[in-house]
């Protein structure tokens, strides 16, 4: 059964308010809670135990796999290790995320780490977010790593986010790109008070025809802390985008760090960055439609991080 | 409806080290009055867009008073005065990475009613309702983003209405319709304050105001000021390329 406290998790992590419809597992303090397979869907844990192996027949298509992961148990950490194989000419959606509600003083956290084989002209779309509530001290820590393995004519979109309460973020995100595939990753990071994220991007662009667009949105408030690290590596002719925007409020810090490595002539590779408070402009903007200073400020990070 | 009393406007001499202080608007009066289409005009750098912002309250007043509706406003902030019902279109309109021209309407007009947005749409008739999803960011070309600004503006339904150099970026054949569409939101019970160069914009004006060195040089239709206008245009070319208020002019 599903408690009070489980639903509210699951409600901000993954949009759930009740079981979802078609495959789904929901993994609770470390242990597996509920699982449901499909005809079209396998779930099953991995050899070592430590997580799952997420199997989706080729073919598949407008069918999703929820796999949201709550924690509440005081001075756990929680290491899981999911694989995802998306067969060829399927497009799926996986909706991941992992809300903790941290009690005591005790710290509690999770790492999880994805690793996804996208199949021939598969298409993924992936949605992970990471909430932390709780009265309780205790340090909430979240690392997700991702790996992406695309073939031929695969695409993968991510979305990935840090809403809020996370204490420490040690994120990264990999990716090898086969010919004619497509990877687009949106990464969202709000924190605050004295939090701090970490977020590092390997993109490869290895196959010839690939392409990858980075997203990156980061809202420092308070005295919290966040450094961005992408890398783009293009190994054949490809083309890459990587665009970072933060927005600093009160007094946090930011450190964008892109780079952009053409190994091959016929790379095209761009990027943009920028790093500042709310444009002047555009609050000015919002309290004469008749916002105050406050709402303003609110609705562009929230239009920001949409 | 809106009257300027006394009203100074004083910042520092932008290329001047010694912070000599300059009245960029130096001692205007003014009286505003319902139902009429003002288009407020004159050299780069004589304070039109400044006196705008003053009574929008983007910009605080140095000194003297803006009644609006026998109320003083001087002192209020942008949003008390947006709420008290003026509206401002920017001559760069503001862009957003995440909010929509929909979400600007949803402000403007304090709904997300679906119909409410595209009877907006289809009474400002300059915005096709593609552009009611599109984001506010920096892909819009000029000419769009103007529309859009002027939409919002519209949207929020306002008693005074003030609109900066409302036709730059707008295609030559948009910018009829545009002045049409401004006489048409002027309804008896409303003032609509246009700042611009543009001949079609002076045409459609019940007054003419021509600034020139933060002074108000004229006031009166169009005929008669057509020759202080070229006046104006010759002698102060030099002015047009210093200044705070020409860089502004220039952005």
């Amino acid at each position: 059964m599903l408690s009070a406290l489980d639903k509210t998790l699951l409600k901000t992590v993954a949009d759930l308010e009740s079981l979802p419809q078609g495959a789904y597992n929901i993994r609770k303090n470390g242990k597996l809670l509920h699982r449901e397979v499909s005809a079209n869907i396998n779930i099953e844990t991995n050899a070592d135990g430590t997580g799952i192996v997420v199997i989706i027949k080729p073919g598949t298509k407008n069918e999703s796999v929820h796999i949201p992961v709550i924690l509440s148990q005081a001075g756990l950490y929680d290491v899981v290790h999911n694989s995802f194989i998306i067969g060829e000419n399927s497009d799926v959606t996986i909706i991941a995320g992992c809300g903790i509600h941290c009690g005591s003083s005790e710290a509690e956290g999770h790492a999880g780490i994805h690793d996804f084989h996208v199949g021939k002209k598969a298409k993924v779309t992936y949605v992970e977010k990471h909430f932390a509530m709780g009265e309780g001290k205790g340090k909430r820590t979240l690392n997700p790593t991702t790996k992406v393995f695309l073939e031929e004519g695969a695409t993968a979109e991510m979305e990935l986010t840090q809403i809020s309460g996370v204490d420490e973020a040690n994120r990264l995100n990999e990716a090898e790109l086969g010919p004619d595939s497509f990877l687009f990753i949106t990464e969202r990071v709000l924190t605050e008070g004295n939090q701090s994220a970490l977020s590092t991007n390997n993109v490869i662009l290895q196959g010839s025809g690939s392409r990858a667009n980075m997203i990156s949105r980061s809202v420092i408030k308070g005295n919290s802390k966040q450094i961005f690290h992408a890398s783009m590596d293009a190994r054949n002719k490809c083309f890459g985008h990587i665009e970072c925007d933060a927005i600093i409020m009160d007094n946090g810090t930011n450190e964008t760090i892109p780079a952009l490595k053409a190994l091959h002539p016929d790379a095209e590779l761009t990027h943009e960055a920028s790093i500042g408070k709310i444009a002047n402009d555009q609050l000015t903007k919002l309290m004469s439609l008749g916002l105050t200073y406050d709402q303003a400020v609110n609705r562009i990070i929230q239009g920001f991080l949409k | 409806m809106l009257e300027l009393k006394k009203l100074y406007f004083t910042a520092q001499n932008s290329n001047d080290e010694n912070g000599t202080l300059r009245n960029i608007i130096d001692g205007m009066d003014f009286h505003f009055e319902r139902g009429k289409f003002y288009a407020i005009t004159g050299p780069n750098g004589s304070g039109k867009t400044t006196l705008a912002k003053l009574i929008m309250g983007i910009h605080p007043v140095t000194s003297g008073s803006i009644i609006f509706q026998g109320k003083d406003i001087a002192s209020l902030s942008i949003t008390e005065r947006a709420k008290l019902g003026i509206a401002y279109s920017f001559q760069q309109p503001a862009r957003f990475k995440g909010i929509t021209f929909r979400d600007l309407l949803s402000i403007a007009t304090g709904t997300d009613e679906e119909k409410v947005f595209l009877d907006i749409v289809s009474r400002v008739g300059i915005c096709p309702l593609s552009f009611l999803d599109k984001e506010i960011d920096s892909t819009l070309s000029g000419g769009e983003i103007k529309k859009i600004e002027l939409a919002t503006t519209i949207a929020a339904n306002p008693t005074l209405a003030i609109y900066d150099e409302p036709d730059t970026g707008i295609d030559l054949w948009t910018i009829r319709p545009m002045v049409n569409l401004l006489k048409k939101e002027l309804t008896p019970d409303k003032t609509t304050i246009v700042v611009s160069h543009n001949k079609s914009f002076l045409d459609a004006a019940d007054v003419i105001i021509i600034l020139s060195h933060g002074k108000i040089a004229y006031t009166g239709n169009l005929n008669d000021a057509l020759p202080l206008l070229n006046d104006l245009s010759i002698c102060t070319y030099h002015q047009k390329i210093e200044g705070i208020e020409n860089a502004e002019c220039f952005r």
